[in-house]
């Protein structure tokens, strides 16, 4: 337990450098295109946290990113990389429109409600694919899974532009029943209620990954699926689930979109929501308690670019590299190990394994 | 609907033309794979080698430098996974995921920073690769509309397909590869330097995955767009799945993952909504890859099946 906890630290260590680290290359960047490093930060500071639109605009950011970070954590549990949220994200999103626009007569929260499981339950179909290819036939997952974010996205965009279109001239859908649609407060920005949604979603996702027999048997299968098999957990069924819940909770967050941003489903709204969130998922390792903290980071810098780009000139796609330079050095585990000479024997042991295993397999 | 306007033999060009650019990008995820490399970093790889290779065609009117400066980025980018994976115990998928992400970011900023637009650069000043016109087949229509005007770059991927199949399976090199593939710790003993080897094929694979980059901003099409591989390079993986890790096959996959997008795109014209047209690539290759690789288990579960009691393959059929 002791060592656990010293591992602990060590990774939080690791990761604060590697935020160090990124952000000195992005503001090496920022020089290097001739602006004040430090003027382009604190206008991104400003621009995440000072004023009531800026930090709408954050917490807005947050709740997707918490949720799809999520939705790829639980199946990476199960060592299944799935990369298929942003699918399961634009079909949730055009269910609980249709749904939204279609039963008008219902009282709210059980119109709402009938939206969340419409939603939820068309992602979760959706991600049972790739799931059910994977444990029967071993195709490969992340192909597999990229390739449906496209086919979902045509879906969705033939149905906005056609049978669904709202016929206003941009391709949206009608608008949802006005009792559907959730409370918004900071009032400029796209803040809703969905952000309340997400938050308990994600604690009862952390109680479930861990104090639940379904939990239990999605993270045990990813850590040795041999022992698993023995101890009468079948690999196959907590994959699946695992998927099963990654869908659901990608449908959710499209969901939250259509209800609480927009009010309908727009076509191509999403533009890579879900990989940011996959983002977050990676940089912390697939660490539970790690990823609302880095999710909430990722949508300050982004909300914080835009007001960097207004008042300083700095492209707000700078921030895009950082990101992407940060996950590039967490993603690399041993990349401290320099730092203390016992973790340097200990990952020279765990190789030496890691090679056992590759000549076992 | 006019069967015979969208069947003739214009198609066998177009095919070509579409199945190209996955063509490359399976060729770097074959080479990989077969030291047991998942190389998801493809599409990152062929993006940012596109960007490049645009960049200085329009700076320098080189197609040659052009091409030349893809394949080095191309080579860098497969150099950080290689060290991220084999040093650094980064887990494959991840890092190639985030070198693609990083690609995205990279290019989307570039084409603001360097050629002043934002979604589409396109220019007369970009120098694209030459196509290789043969005056004789002028007056032969099939002739001319087959094998006439070919990209350079057409006719190398055939080549090159050749190329790796003779190294793969016909040289010293290509054995011990695939043995590094198949079972490191025994290639270790019999003296290859299994991590060397591993070094060296990314860096093959990065000048492929360059090349694959350079053909569809220059070859392919003479302009940059963002993201504009739309998920080619993990076709060419899809592709490499199909021809389990043999180029010749991997080939195939990809002329019918060109051949589909040709008869796709013709079928627009006849009213079909063109997302389906754009999504009919997709669904294709996800078919195709799993029925190959439902194929590959149903043959792998014979071969067991005559030396394991049929208990027991009942049983490995339920997982």
């Amino acid at each position: 337990m002791n060592t656990n906890a010293k591992n602990y630290r060590q990774k939080i260590i690791n990761l604060l450098i590697t935020v160090v680290i990124s952000m000195l290359v992005g503001a090496v960047l920022i020089g290097v295109l001739g602006n004040n490093p430090w003027q382009a930060y604190g206008a991104l500071f400003q621009g995440a946290f000072v004023g009531k639109l800026n930090f709408g605009t954050t917490l807005a950011n947050f709740a997707p990113l918490l949720l799809t970070a999520y939705a790829f954590i639980i199946p990476a549990d199960a060592s299944f990389f799935n990369c298929g949220v942003e699918g399961e994200l634009y079909l949730g999103a055009i269910t609980a429109a249709f749904v939204g626009y279609n039963f008008k007569g219902l009282p709210g929260p059980l119109h709402i409600v009938l939206c969340f499981l419409c939603a939820m339950i068309v992602g979760a179909l959706w991600s049972l694919i790739p799931a059910v290819l994977k444990v029967r036939w071993n195709v490969n997952e992340v192909c597999v899974t990229i390739l449906m974010n496209y086919v979902a996205m045509y879906i969705a965009s033939y149905l906005v532009n056609g049978p669904m279109s709202a016929k206003t001239g941009t391709a949206q859908t009608p608008a949802v029943a006005d009792n559907t649609q959730l409370a918004k407060f900071l009032v400029p920005s796209q803040a809703n209620t969905g952000i309340f949604i997400a938050i308990a979603v994600t604690i009862f996702l952390y109680w479930m990954m861990n104090h639940s027999t379904v939990g239990y048997e999605i993270r045990s299968v990813g850590q040795n699926p041999h022992f698993s098999e023995y101890i009468g957990i079948s690999p196959v069924k907590s994959m699946v689930n695992s998927m099963l819940i990654s869908g659901a909770i990608g449908g959710m967050t499209g969901c939250i979109f259509v209800l609480g941003v927009y009010g309908y489903f727009l076509d191509n709204f999403s533009m890579g929501i879900a990989f940011n969130g996959m983002l977050a998922a990676l940089i912390v390792g697939n660490d539970y308690k790690l990823t609302p903290f880095l999710a909430f980071f990722i949508a300050a810098l982004q909300s914080g670019a835009q007001g960097m780009e207004r008042n300083t000139g700095v492209p707000k796609s700078i921030v895009d590299v950082i990101i992407s330079i940060f996950i590039i050095f967490a993603t690399m585990e041993a990349l401290f190990s320099f730092l203390s000479k016992k973790k340097k024997n200990s990952t020279a042991k765990s190789q030496s394994n890691t090679h056992h295993k590759e000549a076992e397999s | 609907m006019n069967f015979g306007k969208i069947f003739d033999y214009t198609l066998i060009y177009s095919t070509i033309r579409y199945s190209t650019p996955i063509l490359f990008a399976a060729l770097a995820a074959t080479i990989t794979q077969q030291a047991d490399i998942l190389n998801i970093g493809t599409e990152g790889i062929m993006l940012i080698s596109a960007f490049v290779s645009v960049c200085v065609s329009y700076y320098s009117g080189s197609w040659f430098l052009a091409i030349l400066a893809a394949m080095v980025i191309g080579v860098l980018m497969a150099m950080i996974m290689a060290v991220a994976n084999l040093k650094c115990k980064a887990d494959i998928c991840a890092i190639g995921m985030a070198i693609n992400m990083f690609a995205l970011a990279v290019t989307k900023f570039g084409i603001k920073q360097f050629l002043g637009t934002t979604g589409t650069f396109t220019d007369p000043k970009i120098v694209g690769v030459p196509k290789i016109h043969i005056p004789a087949f002028d007056n032969i229509p099939f002739l001319n509309k087959t094998f006439n005007n070919w990209s350079f770059m057409e006719v190398f991927g055939i080549v090159l397909v050749f190329i790796l199949y003779h190294i793969l399976y016909r040289t010293v090199w290509g054995l011990r590869l695939r043995s590094v593939g198949r079972f490191p710790m025994a290639a270790e003993t019999a003296g290859i330097n299994v991590t060397k080897m591993k070094y060296e094929v990314m860096i093959i694979s990065g000048i492929i995955g360059g090349l694959a980059g350079a053909h569809l901003s220059l070859g392919y099409t003479q302009m940059f767009t963002e993201n504009m591989t739309n998920g080619r390079g993990f076709m060419g993986v899809a592709a490499m799945y199909f021809g389990g890790m043999n180029p010749v096959v991997a080939w195939i996959g990809c002329l019918l993952f060109g051949f589909t997008d040709t008869v796709g795109n013709r079928l627009q014209g006849y009213g079909w909504p063109s997302q389906f047209v754009l999504m009919l690539p997709y669904i294709i290759t996800i078919l195709v890859v799993s029925i190959s690789l439902w194929r590959h288990t149903v043959s792998e579960k014979k071969l067991k099946s005559s030396v394991i009691p049929a208990k027991k393959v009942k049983k490995g059929g339920m997982v």
